[in-house]
């Protein structure tokens, strides 16, 4: 009779925890970021999870077998695009057999379309170095854009869950104003900073430098994903005590050791920035991830 | 004779029966969500019409060619104990062409030019060329066409992507240049929520000029199961524990049957996994071959290496290999490798190696090898 009892419990208990399994979109996103706002527009509808961390350089994520399953049960897949997640997540979404959330399915959402996109190469010739054919895949890191993905999610939600179009939305333009009341802050904190030279690793930071209006004068890779070179170290430490340049920004998948270099030759601080959310512990959504870089680089730039 | 089954064995059974009713219940959900989905999108783009859209984004032409790649290897070496001891050349020359079909599968083909040893002479080959399935069901996919055997960790590689020159030498005694076939294989990722799980079944002609296996004039196929165990230890370290078993006609058109064992273990620093990076692999061969005058002979390869990544570019492999001979236990052979890579990009690397390799049965063998891989173009990634 216990044995009975105790058999009736686990398949209620199953059959409950299914149920509100069910109910909720089933989302991986490639980066963080994706997953902040796949949260933020889903809110309690969604179940979110991100293959790659914050502190991870999103364009060599190992594709690990164990991504497999989550893409498996996946209702929705979003992607950064533009050739960013290349080399890991193609293999990893044919090999998913789930065929919701293939290329061309509802489930698949491109968070850069229509997105103005900086940096679109006229010439495509890998001996510049490791370039994107549609240009700088960076486009998060402007706050602005952060509204387009947010749309793109969106739609990409509604698709899958039609009944819940008016919550989506409103979740949307709850989002959208916070992005621009905070970009109001943002930019009143960088104001001062206006047109600040600064040195970058990595050729990342275009729509964050356009958006608050610094000036990068220089990379410390000679071209994209080539590392720095002795050549190119003395080219920056001039560049840096010609320009009087305070600051060399960097991201947390990065070594500092030549960063070091130019640090201890000019006086100039290396700042690691956060190139996605959840790079630092602090950084729990997309708005803290501009709260944390505009007050890092703020602290760097005084 | 009225079978009794157990209770247990009827929860399971109501259980799977609820999941395929809910998922069938789920998937006609999704048809009329899908034309509600219609209409809403039909109702939204004319009621957008008044709304400020940002100017299309500039993007490359789209474009239906699939992805093309050339990789070159060059490659040259001295070895003691032969009449012409140094060699040079261009290996072997691959040309990749990768796409989706369609909807419901992708095709993968690479062609390869390679030099005959012998001659010298360069002759034209399909390395593989295949068609997967994107869409089957209960999470199934279907390989048709010729493809690289699931066999262990090594078979399935393409030769340019290890991060060594020579093929291990038990590999190479009991598989040559690898079991590379033409036939059928389902894999079925198996629905387990604590680690990945994927069993893979083949049935194919049958290998040429394989040390262990023949393709038969008869109705003997080739026939290998391989299940691929992956558990995340941490987000730093995998391990993946793979079996395989193979069965098919030998040179003496008999059966011959090899078990394979796999186990790898990675450790790769998630904030820093480009700089750094540890890999130890290990496999074993337990072969079982019938040959003439019921004489069965069981014999025994393996290899194991590490690989210590020290640098962003700078690579260090270690190996050792015990091997019999698939028909002969009683021969014995050990070899030593050390390789030393260095990766300018992802798309160009020089890897020099040195080997030696004792027998009881032929004098000591040494061998340094060089290589230089390039690729140009749009080359799949490879698997973890």
């Amino acid at each position: 009779m216990k044995r009975k009892l105790g058999i009736a419990v686990i398949i209620l208990f199953s059959a409950v925890t299914s149920a509100l399994s069910a109910n909720k979109i089933n989302v991986v996103t490639t980066t963080s970021d994706l997953r902040s706002i796949t949260e933020l527009i889903g809110k309690d509808k969604v179940d979110v999870t991100s293959i790659a961390t914050g502190y991870q350089n999103p364009h060599f994520v190992d594709p690990k077998p164990s991504y497999i399953i989550k893409l498996s049960r996946a209702d929705m897949f979003v992607t950064v695009g533009l050739d960013l997640e290349t080399g890991w997540s193609p293999q990893l979404l044919s090999s998913s057999r789930n065929t919701k959330i293939q290329k061309g399915s509802n489930g698949y959402v491109d968070a850069s379309v229509g997105v103005t996109l900086l940096q679109v190469p006229s010439v495509i010739n890998r001996g510049e170095g490791d370039i994107h054919i549609f240009g700088n895949p960076h486009y998060w890191l402007d706050p602005v854009n952060g509204k387009q993905i947010a749309r793109n999610i969106c739609d990409g939600l509604e698709k899958i869950s039609p009944e819940n179009k008016s919550f989506f939305e409103e979740n949307l333009i709850a989002f959208d104003s916070k992005i621009d009341l905070k970009l109001k802050d943002w930019t009143q904190k960088m104001a001062q900073y206006k047109g600040a030279k600064i040195i970058a690793y990595h050729n990342e930071w275009v729509y964050f430098e356009q958006r608050f209006g610094l000036t990068i004068v220089d990379f410390m890779e000679p071209k994209p994903g080539i590392p720095p070179t002795p050549t190119q170290l003395v080219k920056i430490i001039s560049e840096v005590k010609s320009n009087a340049i305070k600051v060399i920004i960097s991201s947390p998948y990065f070594t500092t050791s030549s960063s070091d270099v130019v640090s201890q030759q000019t006086g100039a601080k290396t700042i690691i920035l956060a190139t996605s959310v959840g790079a630092f512990d602090s950084i729990k959504d997309y708005f803290d991830l501009f709260d944390y870089n505009i007050d890092k680089l703020i602290q760097g730039l005084k | 004779m009225k079978s009794r089954i157990p209770c247990y064995i009827k929860v399971i059974l109501i259980g799977i029966t609820l999941s395929i009713s809910e998922s069938a219940f789920s998937q006609n959900d999704t048809i009329s969500k899908s034309d509600s989905v219609l209409l809403k999108q039909i109702e939204k783009q004319m009621n957008s019409q008044d709304q400020s859209q940002k100017a299309a984004p500039t993007r490359v032409a789209p474009s239906t060619l699939p992805d093309i790649s050339v990789i070159g290897d060059f490659q040259t070496s001295y070895k003691n104990n032969t009449k012409h001891n140094f060699d040079a050349g261009i290996n072997e020359a691959e040309l990749s062409l990768q796409s989706v079909v369609d909807p419901y599968a992708r095709a993968d083909f690479f062609f390869t030019v390679g030099k005959d040893p012998a001659t010298g002479k360069f002759t034209f080959d399909l390395e593989e060329g295949y068609l997967t399935t994107l869409s089957l069901p209960a999470h199934l996919q279907l390989k048709v066409g010729k493809f690289r055997s699931a066999l262990g960790r090594i078979n399935p590689v393409h030769p340019h992507a290890l991060p060594f020159i020579s093929l291990p030498t038990a590999y190479e005694n009991y598989f040559g240049e690898g079991i590379n076939d033409e036939g059928a294989s389902l894999s079925w990722l198996i629905p387990n929520s604590l680690f990945y799980q994927e069993l893979v079944l083949q049935v194919t002609d049958g290998p040429i000029d394989n040390p262990s296996f023949s393709r038969s004039v008869g109705n003997t196929y080739f026939e290998l199961a391989h299940l691929k165990n992956f558990f995340d230890l941490s987000s730093n370290a995998t391990l993946e524990v793979g079996l395989s078993g193979m069965t098919g006609e030998n040179t003496f058109n008999l059966r011959s049957n090899i078990g394979a064992f796999d186990l790898t273990y990675k450790w790769k620093p998630v904030q820093f996994n480009t700089y750094k990076s540890f890999t130890w692999q290990s496999e074993a061969y337990f072969s079982n071959a019938n040959t003439p005058n019921d004489k069965v002979v069981n014999s025994f390869g393996m290899y194991s290496f590490i690989n210590f990544q020290f640098t962003k570019r700078l690579f260090f492999t270690g190996m050792y290999s015990y091997s019999n001979k698939p028909f002969s236990a009683s021969i014995y052979e050990n070899s030593y490798s050390a390789t030393i890579g260095w990766y300018a990009t992802e798309f160009q690397k020089i890897e020099i190696e040195g080997k030696t390799t004792s027998s009881n049965v032929e004098d000591e063998q040494n061998q340094v090898l060089l290589r230089w891989i390039f690729v140009i173009g749009t080359h799949g990634a490879h698997q973890y």
